[in-house]
């Protein structure tokens, strides 16, 4: 589902207006910039990543097809493999392997979280730990299926299972409480 | 149909695509099963969702002066872009005027090559002729010239009564020649026709015109006790000899 400003960045992307990057900016930075920080886990390794996305989105918007995926999708492919590629390529260069905390879910940076956003980690609370982390190691830590399953040590099936229920219940906390709100006004 | 669509949603092709890690081919897959399943489509629409969802959890505060950072260093690359499209149109500029100026000058090439040739052709030719009636005017100043050479007065018998002309044979050097000082009567639609009688054939010599020039000289096949005929012939000339039109003959002997 695009909404009018999707379809309105989209339009501008693809007459390469520079307006589009600025208001990709003010609506989506703050989400990118955390999905950055949460894979090199270092605020100023986040906002290189979260400028060469930038880049990497107004050369390629000329490819981005609304059809195949939505706006946020692209932006988020994109985001996160810069910052899995340069991980790797700061990985390379110090030779250390990175350790993968599972205890290390959710880090504050300096600036600490978007006002906005404090709801929303009360949401990441009610979400059970092992989805949690599941959920992690596949969007933002670059795993596949069967390297989860390696590094986190639990059964191929369980990894599949638990990536379901934990999107789903992700989707119950969201939904839920419309559900709730349209019930609420039905009654009254 | 529907265990396809499970066995499908049951594999991860779905989530590594929402996250842009599929091979080519297992893109091809997921993007016609998408196409073509309500129920697939369903599934990666909720996942999209839930993944926009999901990445706002752990948004963060961007720090103060990186989105002028982020938009000039954009407006770099496009100023960069568009310095290298003008490059690049002034780079097909040159090369499309060199190229037509090659064509230009290739075809221009070719013309001349061509004309040369025409120029050439004609020089030969020109040279062949000259020769040839150089060698004709020597065998003329010989045959005119040799003290063995024998003079015969051709006159038109009774047909061609106007008809006057010089045959010079000269046996050594075995050349021979007619002047045709004066053409007989002739109807409309008819020639004069010249043959000559070797080894008993009749070789057909040609049509004679009245060239005007009176002091112009025929070269005739030589050929030892040879009978020249005049005769006259329907206009185009005749394969073999009217004898009935006869209207001269010279005997070389």
């Amino acid at each position: 589902m695009s909404t009018l400003l999707e379809n309105h960045i989209v339009e501008l992307l693809q007459e390469r207006n520079e307006k589009a990057i600025s208001l990709l900016y003010e609506n989506y930075s703050d989400t990118l910039y955390g999905v950055a920080f949460k894979v090199v886990k270092d605020e100023a390794i986040a906002q290189d990543v979260l400028q060469e996305s930038f880049v990497k989105i107004w050369k390629k918007a000329d490819t981005y097809d609304p059809k195949k995926a939505k706006l946020f999708t692209w932006l988020f492919r994109i985001t996160r493999n810069t910052a899995i590629d340069k991980l790797r390529s700061a990985k390379k260069k110090t030779e250390k392997e990175i350790q993968i905390d599972v205890s290390d879910v959710y880090k504050l940076g300096i600036d600490g979280v978007d006002p906005d956003c404090i709801d929303m980690k009360e949401n990441l609370d009610k979400i059970d730990l092992k989805y949690k982390t599941v959920l992690e190691a596949l969007f933002f830590e670059g795993m596949t299926q069967q390297e989860a399953s390696d590094e986190l040590d639990i059964p191929l099936g369980t990894i599949k299972s638990r990536l379901k229920i934990g999107l789903r219940e992700l989707r119950k906390i969201y939904v839920e409480p419309i559900i709730l709100l349209i019930l609420i006004h039905l009654i009254s | 149909m529907k265990d396809k669509i499970k066995d499908f949603l049951d594999t991860d092709l779905l989530e590594k695509y929402l996250l842009g890690t599929t091979t080519e081919l297992e893109k091809h897959k997921v993007e016609r099963y998408i196409a073509m399943y309500p129920e697939v489509r369903k599934t990666y629409n909720e996942l999209q969702d839930n993944l926009e969802e999901f990445a706002k959890i752990y948004a963060l505060k961007t720090p103060e002066g990186l989105k002028e950072k982020i938009t000039n260093t954009v407006k770099a690359q496009s100023k960069t872009k568009r310095k290298f499209i003008n490059y690049a149109i002034a780079a097909s500029v040159v090369t499309f005027i060199s190229i037509t100026a090659s064509y230009f000058f290739y075809n221009e090439n070719q013309n001349l090559q061509e004309e040369n040739t025409v120029v050439t052709n004609q020089i030969k030719l020109l040279e062949a002729d000259m020769k040839q009636r150089l060698e004709d005017v020597r065998n003329q100043f010989i045959v005119l010239n040799n003290p063995q050479t024998k003079k015969y007065n051709v006159r038109g018998n009774k047909r061609g009564k106007d008809l006057k002309a010089v045959a010079y044979v000269n046996p050594v050097k075995k050349l021979s020649y007619i002047n045709l000082q004066n053409m007989p009567h002739l109807e409309e639609g008819e020639c004069l026709q010249m043959w000559a009688e070797v080894n008993g054939e009749m070789i057909n010599l040609g049509i004679l015109r009245d060239s005007g020039d009176k002091d112009n000289l025929l070269a005739l096949p030589y050929a030892k006790n040879a009978v020249g005929y005049i005769t006259i012939e329907p206009k185009g000339g005749n394969e073999t000899p009217t004898v009935d039109n006869i209207v001269a003959n010279i005997s070389i002997n």
